[in-house]
């Protein structure tokens, strides 16, 4: 049996309801590492603040949507482009081994870690046997 | 029954060759041309009333792993991006995120007040801020009758 955990899709189609959506969205590149104790996941998200984070998890479905709110000010003029700016967008299919009720995330410098520990294997449960 | 069939269509290394074309141009519209054959990061300028601003994205870069330089009208940003703190590399399961050393340099366009440069990184945000130096009152170079 295989031990995947998550599967990673891409998705830029399904974004969740909200009241501005902006055309300019983006599939963020993600890293995902296995530790003792479950997965990892390490996501850019340069721009994105705390207020500015979406994580959530619907029935086994994690999805991260990031608004980037672009802080330049108003009386400037782009004179030069190399990148765009924009949301992030991106949805992972959880496997039933990770415990949805742990999950944790940190956000640090535009990198988003979202720890997904492994269910703790139930302890086998003895039947005592008795006759009458 | 005919040897030899117009464009020789039972030639393996026609259709080999016509099969290999056919992938590679699946593979290259498959990248997005972002990444590839352009500088390392990209950077947006942008110009203010009194100066220059420009901006990279640098996600998960420590602060002290980032260097900005400014000599002789020449920006040099420099820095580095590591993996995980003690996770091999058989560790990990998808890994789409860029690391490692990087350089890059960019020619002013304009004369800068290098003392008052000043640059900040929030957010995975690097942003610096170049004011352009005053302007110089032009010089009037007398000219004398050589005939003289």
């Amino acid at each position: 049996m295989s031990n995947e955990i998550v599967k990673a899709s891409r998705s830029g189609s399904d974004k969740p309801d909200g009241p501005q959506v902006d055309p300019v969205v983006f599939t963020p590149p993600i890293d995902i590492f296995e530790t003792p104790e479950g997965l990892v996941l390490l996501a850019d998200l340069p721009g994105v603040t705390l207020e500015t984070l979406e994580l959530q998890v619907q029935d086994n479905k994690l999805t991260l949507y990031g608004k980037v709110i672009p802080d330049i000010p108003s009386d400037t003029r782009l004179i030069h482009q190399e990148y765009a700016v924009g949301h992030f967008l991106r949805s992972f299919i959880l496997s039933d081994e990770v415990d949805h009720e742990r999950i944790t995330a940190k956000l640090n410098q535009g990198v988003l870690e979202v720890v997904l520990p492994q269910l703790r294997k139930s302890e086998p449960r003895r039947i005592q046997v008795t006759t009458e | 029954m005919p040897v030899f069939r117009w464009g020789q269509a039972w030639d393996p290394f026609r259709d080999l060759e016509r099969e290999v074309d056919r992938l590679l141009a699946s593979v290259s519209l498959s990248f997005s041309g972002i990444r590839f054959g352009r500088e390392y990061p990209p950077v947006n300028v942008y110009e203010t009333d009194d100066g220059l601003l420009l901006t990279a994205e640098l996600p998960g870069t420590r602060p002290e792993d980032l260097e900005v330089l400014v000599a002789d009208g020449v920006l040099t940003l420099r820095g580095r991006r590591t993996g995980a703190d003690g996770v091999p590399d058989d560790r990990y399961r998808r890994q789409e995120r860029l690391r490692g050393n990087w350089q890059r340099s960019l020619t002013l366009p304009e004369r800068i007040e290098e003392d008052r440069m000043s640059a900040e990184f929030t957010n995975g945000v690097l942003k610096v801020r170049l004011p352009k130096a005053p302007a110089t009152t032009p010089r009037q170079i007398p000219v004398s009758d050589g005939n003289v």
